[in-house]
């Protein structure tokens, strides 16, 4: 069956990143046998200063396909690690969701998207997650962390939101490649303009360092922009600052 | 470059888009620690703008660092 996990507020200034932790986590279902995760996606949330957060206040999400059976020891298991693992001062949180089970994922992803333009509260993700049959727990501290990986989960499900963790690892000749190059060296949908067009496979592209994938219509795209002034090459990937409403 | 807040914090003055300013900052910050590479936002890798010692606001950020 198909599972979202979230995680939240699990770090400090001098910790390693909620994001690592996420994908230990992944990568402890696929050692375990559990079943097979797929990517990490970082989720936006508002900052605001009411909003209790590190630096940044996103949260980590990933899928993964796993047996029934192992749906209670993996939320042990991550609970465990959740507190093992997390940094002093950090109040960490956790959400576990079975999609198929979701008879309101309308509900959720409604949660999602209002913790990145509102000031939410535990109140307010429990009773969310209770009415909706999620697991939902806190590992220390204020457990804070609630709200972001409820909203994670949300945010997720709806798959117009987030940067996948990490960068693309894309060979080029010169700097450039392909769209069909690159579509048969990573795993993503496709490529696309900040326009929404999608690009056909004979378009080359201008691929800077560290180029990064988002999450957009349910589906995983290598953004580009265009290149003014050049007559070889029409597109650049998207560089990051202009990522970061992602 | 930056202003006191009412709490004694440094806030960059000059938003959440000055990548040239941020990475001028950087460039000679001792403090200067890089976060991990999903949080930067510019593409000049040393900027305070991809610092772990910046703390998001509203409209700009926190120096957390030295002074």
């Amino acid at each position: 069956m198909k599972i979202l996990v979230c995680i939240d507020d699990t770090d400090n200034l001098e910790s390693r990143g909620t994001g690592d932790l996420a994908t230990e986590l992944a990568e402890e279902i696929e050692k375990r046998g559990w079943g097979r995760s797929l990517f990490v996606t970082r989720h936006q949330l508002l900052v605001h200063p009411d909003v209790p957060y590190t630096s940044h206040n996103s949260s980590m999400c990933f899928e993964a396909d796993i047996e029934s059976d192992y749906l209670q020891p993996l939320i042990e298991y991550a609970s465990d690690y959740l507190k093992r693992e997390s940094a002093p001062g950090s109040d960490p949180g956790l959400c576990v969701a079975v999609v198929e089970l979701l008879d309101e994922p309308e509900a959720l992803t409604a949660f999602g998207r209002r913790a990145k333009e509102e000031v939410l509260n535990k109140t307010l993700a429990y009773d969310l997650a209770s009415q909706l049959g999620l697991h939902l727990s806190e590992h220390g501290g204020t457990g804070q962390g609630v709200v972001g990986a409820l909203a994670g989960i949300g945010l997720r499900l709806g798959g117009n939101d987030g940067r996948l963790k990490g960068w693309l690892d894309i060979r080029t000749e010169n700097g450039l490649a392909t769209v069909g190059e690159i579509l048969a060296q990573v795993s993503l949908q496709g490529v696309r303009t900040l326009d929404g067009e999608v690009l056909g496979a004979e378009e080359v592209i201008a691929v800077d360092d560290k180029p990064k994938a988002v999450m957009i219509g349910g589906g995983t795209y290598l953004m580009v922009s265009a290149v003014e002034k050049s007559d070889r090459v029409r597109w650049r990937t998207t560089p990051r600052k202009q990522l970061k409403r992602f | 470059m930056w202003r006191i807040t009412k709490r004694g914090e440094r806030e960059f003055r000059h938003g959440q888009e000055a990548y040239g300013l941020a990475a001028d900052q950087a460039r000679f910050c001792e403090g200067f620690c890089p976060d991990v590479e999903d949080e930067w936002t510019a593409d000049e890798e040393r900027s305070c703008y991809n610092c772990r010692l910046r703390r998001w606001t509203v409209e700009s950020f926190l120096c957390l660092g030295p002074a």
